[in-house]
């Protein structure tokens, strides 16, 4: 641990991690949150090991400062931020394992209009930070890179009135075990869109932690995930409405065809005094075949008089009188169910609010669709 | 160009059509009618091919083809179409998008070549235009919060978009005002052609008030009891259909 203090990134926050994953260890199916995703029978004997993975930056805009978490001297900024998140096991693993990546700032009511471009790369441990001070915007896109294993922690925080749109796309990643904690602060007025379009890998998770801290913050997630042969995916998501005002949306629309799992698992808590707040909660999954498997596991914990929670979750099996309606106007089968599936997923593509990102989505969908029916 | 000889169908192993036996040539409109019950939707489905149900016997020929070895998109592309009674919503595909993929996917199984989007975009709004199909509805989801009458006209629109040659109506009056019925009996009497042959299925006579048949089958308990021309239907709105049963076909 000498290496931290050489950074001088908040060495107490490490230890604190360390001391939480040495107590918990790689979670495994006996694990409630992860009873779906048994990451230590995934792993196997390798364990999680203490390999460094890395940040790589492919399109950094102009007006975003960056600093490489494993330089000198951080700024006041990271310093004050970095290492906040570290309540799930994972993420208290990549705090206390990494020694690199990035961290982003957008300053004080800069309107950022190019996408921020980056992606978690190699095997092994790493970690992101991104500040988005008062009044600042942006839009981040993630990619994920193919490799054996990898424990990506992000932490996120959006000031008062701060607005960030965040897509990630996990590509179809084979036999990869990869596994992404991210933790979300958002202030008053300030409003964080998600979408995560997974297609899956021996074990995918991605893991979202959402503080709605300030008054009227508003979280909206959204989700697709196309699975088909052995594959995994599991998104999990925890949102907290902290306080009066706050909103949350979430849909999420998954496909499993052959042996794949599909898993969302979703928790909204109202904490005490959050009163007034508004969640919706959506999770649908299509299972293509005998042998796929859907979880949907949406939960509710209410602690706040006078809120608005919807939950809603179903898993099922292609519409017949869709089908045959489209083959009787001439479609053949595969082509219609293809169509039917694009047609599932559609609403929640739909969430995307940036344009080009929406028909990149759409694309890499329409690629997998082809592939699976 | 459609014979059905002595077809007999059931349905989870229920007989519904029991004997049943028509024939169509080409130029030709021919109206079938009876009650509740009797078969129609069942005789409907057959032809355009839907799961489920099992011919035990008897024969449907189309243009001297087996209908019955055909899928249902290998029968639509070779000119079988049926309006359907009950037009699926189908939320996330616009109606355009839905129109141009049908209408090439008929095109490349008769081995002909796609039609570019702006291509079918003038077709369509062209005819859509003589049906009272709005712009809007073809941007809209197939269906979604469509009206029934909305819903009746788009499978008019799409009959004739795909120029079929064999058109089965499957109680398209259903649920259609006056005003309603008029816009698509008008849209399906544009179509009457030559080389043409239509199938109008209807519990009411009211239809064939717009829609003038050549002939008229009495379908009842899965076998046709009456046939006629035109003034059958008027007999049968006078009568009820009780009074024909009752009578030995």
């Amino acid at each position: 641990m000498t290496g931290i203090t050489a950074l001088g990134l908040p060495e107490a926050r490490r230890n604190e991690a360390a001391a939480v994953f040495r107590a918990r260890g790689v979670p495994h199916r006996r694990v409630e949150e992860w009873k779906y995703s048994d990451l230590k029978s995934a792993l196997g004997e390798a364990g999680i090991g203490a390999g460094q993975a890395d940040l790589r930056i492919s399109h950094l805009p102009s007006g975003v400062e960056t600093f490489d978490l494993a330089g000198p001297n951080p700024p006041d900024w990271v310093r004050e931020y970095f290492g906040l998140a570290s309540r799930n096991v994972m993420s208290a693993a990549s705090l206390s394992l990494s020694a690199g990546g990035t961290a982003f700032r957008v300053p004080r009511g800069l309107a950022v209009a190019e996408p921020l471009k980056f992606e978690f790369t190699g095997s092994g441990h790493v970690r992101g930070l991104v500040v988005l001070e008062d009044g600042a915007s942006l839009t981040l896109v993630e990619g994920v890179t193919v490799d054996k294993f990898r424990n990506a922690g992000l932490e996120i925080v959006l000031g008062e009135a701060a607005r960030l749109d965040h897509v990630r796309v996990s590509p179809n990643a084979g036999d990869a075990v990869l596994v992404e904690e991210v933790s979300v602060r958002i202030a008053q007025g300030g409003q964080y869109r998600a979408h995560f379009a997974a297609f899956g890998s021996k074990l995918s998770r991605m893991e979202v932690e959402i503080a709605l801290e300030g008054e009227g913050a508003e979280a909206h997630l959204s989700g697709v995930a196309l699975l088909d042969g052995k594959r995994h995916s599991d998104v999990t998501t925890h949102v907290i409405h902290r306080t009066v005002g706050t909103r949350s949306t979430q849909l999420f629309k998954h496909v499993a065809g052959g042996h794949a799992k599909a898993v969302y698992q979703g928790k909204v808590t109202v904490a005490k005094g959050a009163n007034g707040s508004d969640s919706n909660q959506s999770a649908k999954a299509l299972l293509l075949g005998e042998n796929a498997e859907a979880d949907l596991k949406p939960e509710l914990e209410i602690f706040a008089d006078d809120v608005k929670c919807a939950h809603g979750a179903a898993v099922g099996d292609l519409d017949a009188e869709s089908l045959f309606y489209l083959r009787a106007r001439g479609i053949p089968e595969a082509e219609a169910r293809g169509l039917l599936l694009q047609a599932f997923l559609e609403d929640a593509v739909a969430e995307i609010p940036n344009t080009d990102l929406r028909e990149l989505v759409r694309t890499e969908l329409l690629t997998a669709l082809k592939a699976l029916v | 160009m459609l014979d059905i000889k002595n077809l007999h169908v059931s349905v989870g192993g229920k007989e519904i059509l029991k004997g049943l036996t028509l024939s169509i040539q080409p130029g030709q409109v021919h109206a079938i009618m009876g009650p509740n019950g009797s078969g129609k939707s069942t005789l409907s489905y057959v032809l355009a091919g839907r799961a489920g149900y099992d011919i035990t016997e008897g024969s449907i020929t189309y243009n001297g083809e087996d209908l019955t070895a055909l899928k249902p998109e290998e029968r639509a592309a070779k000119g079988v179409f049926l309006a359907m009674q009950y037009p699926v919503e189908i939320p996330g595909v616009t109606t355009m998008t839905f129109l141009k993929t049908a209408l090439n996917s008929q095109r490349r199984a008769r081995g002909e070549p796609d039609l570019d989007a702006v291509s079918v975009l003038k077709q369509v709004r062209a005819k859509a235009k003589l049906l009272n199909v709005s712009e809007e509805m073809l941007k809209r989801a197939l269906n979604v919060g469509f009206s029934g009458g909305e819903k009746k006209r788009l499978e008019i629109l799409q009959m004739s978009v795909f120029e079929p040659k064999l058109a089965v109506l499957d109680e398209t009056d259903s649920g259609l005002d006056i005003d309603a019925l008029r816009v698509v009996a008008e849209g399906v009497n544009a179509l009457r052609d030559p080389s043409r042959a239509m199938l109008v299925i209807t519990h009411y006579q009211r239809l064939l008030d717009y829609i003038v048949p050549d002939r008229i089958h009495v379908l009842a308990g899965g076998r046709i009891v009456a046939e006629g021309g035109k003034e059958l239907a008027l007999e049968l709105e006078a009568k009820g259909y009780e009074h024909i049963l009752k009578e030995p076909a």
